[in-house]
């Protein structure tokens, strides 16, 4: 330990060095020696979706204020404890756990060390004080994404699939569905949407997170060849697998990123993404970290919710969006914010 | 021996092939040693290949040389000794408690892979390859996870009965393979590895439904609850620590893989038909029973592996439990040479790479490199001229395996 602090003095004056010599001279950064953490769900950090949201905002906060990063990956349900663990042993300010599987265990480690702080992206706090739980009305945006996919369809049949059945994921599906719907009521022509009945909440899911999983081409697959040509898969980076599908389908399907825009994130992506159901984690980590680490506000247990109205979630713009379409959607957006159309209905 | 050689070529690759095959399998201490330390240095050139910091120093590298070239050091010197800190003892802890635990998960990500470490040991001195311990665990999984969350029993029965069904479940999976290997002839190889995916969808299809392994309240998502307090398996140190009894449940496997292979008559069966089949099958030992029986068992190692895994969990258990114990349990049986006490050595180290990932990875160390290191020990051990060559060892001519092969001769008459 003692050779670590030796090299970390070294390390912090080079760059202090370095700093001087480059920019001439620079004020320290107001987040210095403040430690952010993350420990994400199964999956990489990599995955084009929800961890790296979350993983985005870290680094855009590491980048800014200067606190230092430190992350841990789960390969599987069996890591968790073990990372969070490590966070704990390396006396983070603040430890992000990513993702509703983790719920169990970031309790457990928040009951265990009352005076660490805890975020819990999708998750809830049993209890602690010193755990902030981050949510997201999904069902809010996912509703414009269902009337867009309802609109953009040829075929009127949409298709939507979860990685776990969990109430993260099936906000997105509850949205999707329920806006499809709205479609319907309004022209009159029936749309069907594969995949997810809300009513009954019964549907089709993947079983995991794990990217690119076999068992959800399959899904996307089954859904093709019945008719779907609008597929929405909420289980992270599940687009690869989704885009494998419609090509060897040969059918002209397109489908609807989640968590960012996938259009901008992986451009391959982009001639067959209608829209992406943005759940912008990445603003909302940024936040919290700028809130302990530079305004130096007190940690607090509230919970933070992102909905259309602050901006925390919204469908993304792509070409494959007209002028009609666009006036509608902002249309119903109106209407959700103001409480007039329940996305749940 | 050496005679035959001059005379028939055809005969001397034959010889040539088998010699390498028992080569690899040996498991001699001194190249296994020598394939982790040349496992480590390739890892260390990934993780200082890969640093920002190094990256960083070699950029300014006109300006401070020295600090470039030190970075290089540090890297190396931070990632292993997290890698130490995270799976023997964390010096810089603030009790004894925190300091200690490193070593406690060790053992308790390295019970399970002993487990089916030995289970794949066991084929591979009967002369088999088992790649099946991935969907022998899942199997044994459905059972404990049966047994555990959907009957009821009084406390210590219920767990013993919960093992037990991961075992005989296991061991009816492996015996699948036996009998179609000895029955039908069809290569155990290939046969592990389609019964993976079949072990995979059955596990799958079972944990989805609802009347029997689904959780309660739950929906669409293959999941099931926690097994019932009465069959879990307890924690050995107190609530400080997580170590549980199925490190008893290893150490009690490595005791009888011992037993079986080093001392009973069944275990001098299946060392013979390993040694040669043929001469087995002259000697009178029933070859084909023999394969079966050793599947078997061997998968009976997987299930308890997966009792480890399936009654420790919190939760709920979805097909990730298994871990990639089934495929790591293969490096460990090469690592440790498929003696009892080798596997042990390797399993420890292996869960010693799965305790320290999260302390290396807040070091700054991608889990990918660990990885490498895994796969390139597996490599030199399967490669042994590799190894030879990097550490200019002599190569083993005919008179040294030959002496070899005597050596081993009289201690199987002994």
């Amino acid at each position: 330990m003692n050779k670590v602090s030796r090299k970390a003095v070294a390390g912090v004056a080079m760059a202090a060095a370095s700093l001087l010599v480059l920019s001439g001279c620079a004020s320290p950064k107001p987040g210095a020696g403040f430690i952010e953490c993350g420990v994400s769900d199964e999956g990489s950090w990599a995955d084009k979706s929800f961890n790296e949201s979350v993983m985005d905002g870290m680094e855009k906060a590491a980048e800014e204020f200067g606190v230092t990063l430190n992350s841990a990956e789960s390969n599987s349900s069996e890591d968790f404890a073990p990372n969070l663990d490590a966070m704990v042993e390396a006396k983070c300010d603040v430890i992000f756990a990513v993702g509703f599987n983790l719920v169990d265990a970031v309790n457990a480690a928040a009951e265990a060390n009352p005076t660490l702080n805890f975020v819990t992206i999708d998750g809830y706090s049993t209890g602690p004080t010193n755990l902030k739980p981050v949510g997201y009305a999904m069902e809010e945006s996912s509703y414009l994404a269902g009337y867009a996919a309802a609109y953009y369809s040829t075929t009127k049949v949409v298709s939507v699939y979860g990685g776990i059945q969990i109430d993260a994921v099936t906000a997105f599906m509850d949205g999707f569905y329920y806006g499809a719907k709205a479609y319907e009521t309004e022209t009159g022509t029936p749309v069907t949407v594969l995949g997810w009945d809300p009513v009954a909440k019964t549907g089709d899911f993947i079983g995991g997170f794990a990217p690119n999983a076999p068992e959800g081409k399959t899904i996307a697959a089954g859904h093709l060849s019945a008719g779907a040509d609008v597929l929405v898969p909420v289980g992270g980076d599940q687009f690869g697998a989704l885009q494998e599908a419609i090509e060897e389908s040969g059918f002209d399907a397109k489908m609807i990123g989640v968590d960012k825009n996938i259009s901008v994130t992986s451009p391959e992506y982009a001639p067959i993404t209608l829209t992406s159901i943005e759940k912008r984690m990445a603003s909302a980590v940024y936040d919290i970290v700028k809130e302990l680490a530079v305004d130096k506000v007190a940690f607090s247990g509230k919970e933070y919710r992102g909905t259309l109205a602050n901006g925390g979630t919204d469908i993304s713009v792509t070409e494959f969006i007209d002028a009609d379409l666009t006036a509608k959607l902002a249309e119903l957006k109106a209407g959700i914010i103001d409480g007039s159309i329940d996305p749940l209905s | 021996m050496s005679k035959k050689k001059d005379l028939d070529p055809v005969k001397s690759g034959q010889d040539k092939a088998t010699s390498v095959l028992h080569e690899i399998m040996s498991g001699d201490p001194v190249r296994i040693g020598l394939s982790i330390l040349l496992g480590f240095l390739i890892g260390a050139v990934f993780m200082v290949v890969f640093d920002k910091n190094v990256i960083k120093a070699f950029e300014d590298f006109g300006t401070d040389p020295s600090y470039a070239l030190s970075s290089i050091w540090w890297t190396v010197q931070d990632g292993y000794g997290a890698l130490f800190a995270g799976s023997v003892i964390n010096f810089g802890a603030d009790n004894f408690v925190s300091a200690i635990r490193p070593f406690t998960e060790t053992l308790r990500f390295a019970a399970p892979l002993i487990m089916a470490g030995l289970g794949v040991a066991l084929t591979f001195r009967v002369g088999l390859f088992n790649i099946g311990a991935t969907g022998q665990m899942l199997v044994g999984l459905a059972g404990a996870t049966f047994v555990s969350t959907r009957l009821q029993m009084p406390i210590i029965i219920h767990m013993l009965a919960a093992v037990l069904a991961a075992v005989v479940c296991a061991m009816i999976w492996g015996m699948i393979v036996g009998l179609l290997k000895s029955r039908t002839g069809a290569h155990e190889v290939i046969v592990t590895i389609m019964l993976n995916y079949v072990a995979l969808s059955l596990f799958t299809y079972l944990l989805r439904q609802p009347n029997l392994l689904l959780e309660e309240n739950g929906g669409g998502t293959p999941k099931s609850d926690n097994p019932d307090g009465t069959a879990r398996l307890g924690l050995l140190l107190g609530p400080d620590f997580q170590l549980h009894y199925g490190l008893i449940f290893a150490v009690l496997a490595v005791v009888f893989y011992w037993w079986l292979m080093e001392k009973s008559t069944f275990g001098f069966r299946f060392r013979m038909v390993g040694h040669n089949p043929s001469a087995a099958r002259a000697a009178g030992i029933k070859v084909e029973n023999t394969f079966v029986w050793a599947l078997a068992i061997s998968a009976g190692f997987s299930g308890l592996a997966a009792a480890n895994q399936g009654l420790s969990v919190d939760g709920g258990l979805t097909t990730s439990i298994e871990a990639g114990i089934g495929f790591d349990a293969i490096t460990v049986a090469l690592l440790g040479g498929s003696r009892a006490g080798g596997v042990v050595m390797a399993g420890m180290l292996f869960g010693a790479f799965k305790a320290g990932s999260a302390t290396m990875q807040v070091a700054g160390v991608s889990p990918e490199v660990l990885g490498v290191v895994k796969a390139l020990i597996v490599l030199f051990i399967a490669a042994p001229p590799i190894i030879r060559a990097f550490y200019r060892l002599p190569v083993p001519g005919p008179k040294v395996f030959e002496a070899a092969q005597q050596a081993k001769a009289a201690k199987v008459i002994k």
